[in-house]
């Protein structure tokens, strides 16, 4: 049996996967005002677009892995214009039903076109590594970097560059933003763009790390979801340590809960996070 | 022919239970439940087993929708708190982990091989026109159960139901408990749901998990509103044109010949997808409006 500490690593390495999403995730809700269940699904969208560029057309990876981030990119704006735009002065539970049907439309595109069979990435075999009887693979290894590069930039740019203050200036007050000349739709436009490429970069992670089926997003939104509420809704820190913190608890839950209730751990966290401390770990205010 | 239209019938009845259901959550009172599977599989469950265990029906019956009433309660007050938008995941999940729990758990549930052998009540006494006399009773139930929410509707809960989902502030400023109406709002509707569980177990006398696939929950949502939220006879009509649109589909194979049985499934479901994103967007009162009083 390996040591606790490679549940650990592949607690890491889960977790920053799933923060890719997750900060979309959040940020779109503040933004929108509406839990977008279709962005788990854009990891599947992400991870087929890139084995289609990876399979079909023989590109390397890390191409097909930049081909699949704009691919995503462009589907996530596409949804936004079809069918939540016409809806943005709804009732926020009318867009996430709509969300919903979205992410069923496009998980069964893909299975109409792929089928329901587990695929993987024409990839250069490589041994993982062995440090102190800790096994690291070097997918993992690159994929923690990108992932955290990711994070990183996405931070930057909210923080420090114009777009990225006038895109959390609209998801904290929409009207005073638009008053004081912060193009709404653009921020809106800009943020789904950003939002869709991160899930579907994070989708060739995961298959990368696991494999690739149409279900694999899909059933990653409830720890999406327990990533954004621990963190607090709005707050791209907090999801990213949520994530974090998610990843962890669902890899070295294994030990003691059989790995077929993976998915029921994300479930608890919320419980949990809705009882205890429902602002979240940030304390953002919804 | 006729079996098949009696089967089929059936089949409509206990999905507009659901769908009734989901309408004095959804329709009447504007909560978000994704999870509306868990509850019909927490009737189907409960009577499966404990009939198969040889308890009396009744009281197998009366313990389904208790316990689903139950899981409803304990949902929403554990979802409503705070943010109302956690119903929705909360639902999500709880679904999902039920599933699981029905996979796995199989000292009581006798995981993926699922319940044999649930008894069909008064089977010797209607032998070959069983499924005819089955149908009826579903009929009735749909009917009865039509008919107390149509009261419940135009009672005064009903009107606070609608207030709620309008602007809950004003429905709190009228001195009304907005919490505790949703709670029992949200229960009367997963009691619904474990009713038709119920009809669901002894009809097929054979339950398994993966009957209660989330996609299950996402019918019932096509089905409200293709129908009209807010309005019981658009519940029951939405579940009456979603049969047939499923159904109707099956045929397509014929039609088209390069149709495998996973393309099938998936056109299919791409297409109850796409209805219902453009029924949100174009038409979210659905064929039959509620009517503003």
């Amino acid at each position: 049996m390996p040591p606790i500490a490679q549940y650990v690593f592949n607690g890491i390495v889960t977790g920053s996967i799933l923060a890719l999403p997750a900060v979309a995730f959040s940020l779109l809700w503040r933004l929108l005002r509406f839990p977008n269940f279709a962005v788990s699904t854009y990891l599947t969208v992400g991870a087929f677009a890139a084995f289609a560029f990876n399979r079909g057309l023989g590109w390397p990876i890390e191409a097909a892995w930049l081909a699949a981030l704009a691919t995503t990119g462009v589907v996530a704006l596409a949804v936004d214009h079809v069918a939540f735009r016409p809806m943005r002065n709804r009732r926020p539970f009318a867009l996430a039903i709509a969300s919903i049907g979205v992410a069923f439309i496009l998980e069964n595109v893909v299975r109409f076109v792929w089928g329901n069979d587990y695929r993987s990435y024409g990839v250069p075999v490589t041994r993982a590594m062995n440090w102190a009887g800790l096994r690291v693979g070097r997918e993992q290894l690159l994929i923690l970097a990108v992932a955290v590069a990711l994070m990183l930039l996405a931070q930057i740019f909210l923080v420090r560059t114009r777009l990225g203050i006038a895109m959390r200036a609209t998801a904290e007050n929409p009207l005073l933003a638009s008053i004081k000349g912060v193009p709404t739709e653009r921020v809106i436009a800009l943020a789904t763009l950003g939002g869709g490429a991160l899930a579907g970069g994070a989708g060739v992670f995961l298959g990368l790390d696991a494999n690739v089926d149409p279900l694999m997003g899909g059933g990653l939104i409830i720890s999406v979801f327990a990533a954004a509420i621990l963190g607090g809704i709005g707050s791209a820190p907090g999801a990213l340590a949520g994530a974090l913190i998610v990843g962890l608890i669902e890899e070295v839950g294994t030990l003691l809960i059989p790995p077929t209730y993976k998915t029921a751990i994300g479930f608890f966290v919320i419980l949990i996070v809705l009882l205890v401390r429902p602002t979240g770990l940030a304390g953002a205010r919804g | 022919m006729i079996a098949y239209l009696a089967a089929i019938a059936t089949l409509v009845g206990i999905r507009a239970l659901l769908t009734l259901g989901l309408n004095v959550q959804w329709g009447l009172t504007g909560l978000v439940n994704l999870g509306v599977v868990a509850f019909f599989a927490i009737g189907a469950y409960t009577a499966g087993l404990l009939a198969v265990a040889g308890v009396a029906l009744p009281l197998a019956w009366a313990a389904a929708i208790v316990l689903a009433a139950v899981a409803g309660v304990v949902m929403a007050m554990v979802a409503l708190r705070l943010r109302e938008d956690y119903l929705a995941i909360v639902t999500l999940g709880f679904a999902e982990v039920l599933r699981l729990f029905l996979l796995n758990e199989a000292w009581l549930t006798k995981g993926a091989n699922g319940i044999t052998g649930i008894p069909r009540p008064l089977h010797a006494v209607f032998g070959r026109h069983y499924d005819i006399f089955y149908l009826a009773v579903v009929l009735a139930a749909v009917g009865l159960v039509y008919w107390v929410l149509q009261r419940v509707s135009h009672s005064p809960f009903g009107r606070v139901l609608r207030a709620i989902r309008e602007d809950e502030t004003v429905a709190a400023v009228a001195g009304k408990s907005v919490f505790r109406f949703k709670v029992q709002a949200f229960a009367v509707g997963a009691a619904i749901a474990g009713l038709a569980g119920i009809f669901f177990a002894h009809y097929l006398a054979y339950i398994e998990p993966n009957m209660f696939l989330p996609q299950e929950t996402l019918f019932v949502w096509l089905a409200l509103i293709l129908g009209g939220s807010g309005n019981n006879r658009g519940a029951l009509l939405g579940s009456v044109v979603l049969l047939g649109l499923l159904e109707g589909s099956r045929f397509a194979k014929d039609v088209i010949p390069f149709l495998t049985g996973v393309r099938l499934a998936a056109a299919q479901q791409m297409l109850v997808g796409i209805i219902l994103v453009a029924l949100m967007i174009y038409r979210p009162e659905g064929l039959l409006p509620e009517r503003r009083e």
